[in-house]
């Protein structure tokens, strides 16, 4: 196997990351419906909470992202 | 063999046709590397400080009942300080115009992207520095809430033991923001790229309303709504 494949190889597993992220999401969007549906009332301050860990999620995916881009351009332009 | 070696060759082109760097472009002033990300962002300053400067020129004199121009200067001022107290609690509103002058900086030095110039967050050095601000912003408001001495005590909450796991959550915080800033306006620019690369004609005019106006005002409302969930931490 050429270096580039293994580096291919090590920046496709940015998906694992980026499902864990997604199945986070769900489990968060889930509970905040079920929440508003609850209490409706209450919805602005359960959406403006969701952002917020939707924020936090996100900064988790994005530095899978940042790992996996700089291995496929930078890395594998110097092989 | 023969094949390998074709596939090889694709991949380099690949490789060769879309440039990814953390380090900025070269602009040389003097004999002095600069960057041209900060030559970029020197530009950007400018602009504002000119367009600033016409519209203190515009209103001339403040008055108590705002029209126009100023109604506008009025609206955005008083949203951000609305925006700051809502988020980060009644004493984050000491640090609105910090966090109105860091979201303008941000929007601004991002959106150059449009023009195919090298966005200033896109160099991790300014997002680095963009981060140190926050992190200042966010200690001196906690310092003006609680006093030198109640920021100290603040850290060791709930049991003396954990203070040294929480100074070391407030450390993190800033190269925190500054990654993720920095790898969102880097995602945002090489997706364009490879659009460009892939259909160059439609495609990424529709696509660049959103990677590179839409996507920079999110990420500039994030900027803000972070700095003002770790004030909100910091001064409870």
């Amino acid at each position: 196997m050429s270096t580039i494949g293994i580096i291919a190889l090590a920046a496709g597993l940015y998906v694992i990351v980026g499902s864990a992220v997604a199945l986070s999401m769900g489990n968060a969007i889930s509970h905040a419906v079920d929440a508003i549906a609850r209490q409706p009332e209450a919805s602005g301050k359960i959406s403006s909470s969701l952002m917020i860990g939707f924020v936090m999620l996100e900064t988790i995916a994005i530095y899978g992202l940042l790992v996996s881009i700089l291995m496929m351009f930078v890395l594998a332009g110097r092989v | 063999m023969r094949t390998r070696r074709l596939s090889r060759r694709s991949e380099e082109m690949v490789v060769l046709e879309i440039e990814v760097s953390i380090m900025p472009h070269e602009f040389f002033i003097g004999p002095v590397n600069v960057g041209l990300s900060v030559v970029v962002a020197w530009c950007v300053i400018a602009v504002i400080i000119v367009l600033l400067l016409l519209a203190q020129l515009r209103i001339r004199k403040f008055t108590t009942k705002p029209k126009g121009l100023q109604l506008v200067l009025e609206l955005i001022v008083e949203n951000v300080k609305k925006f700051s107290v809502s988020q980060g609690g009644h004493k984050a509103g000491y640090a609105a115009p910090a966090i109105l002058t860091m979201m303008v900086y941000v929007f601004f030095t991002t959106l150059p992207e449009l023009f195919g110039l090298p966005p200033a967050t896109e160099d991790i050095n300014c997002t680095l520095a963009l981060g140190l601000c926050a992190f200042i912003t966010v200690n001196a408001t906690a310092v003006h809430a609680l006093g030198v001495r109640g920021r100290l005590r603040a850290w060791a909450q709930p049991v003396a033991a954990v203070a040294p796991i929480r100074v070391l959550t407030d450390m993190i915080a800033p190269f925190s923001m500054a990654i993720r800033l920095f790898a969102n306006v880097l995602a945002g620019g090489v997706l364009m790229k490879l659009i460009y690369m892939a259909l160059p004609v439609v495609l990424p005019a529709a696509l660049s309303a959103y990677f590179n106006v839409l996507h920079v005002m999110i990420q500039t409302f994030v900027f803000g709504m972070l700095t003002l969930l770790y004030i909100s931490e910091a001064t409870e």
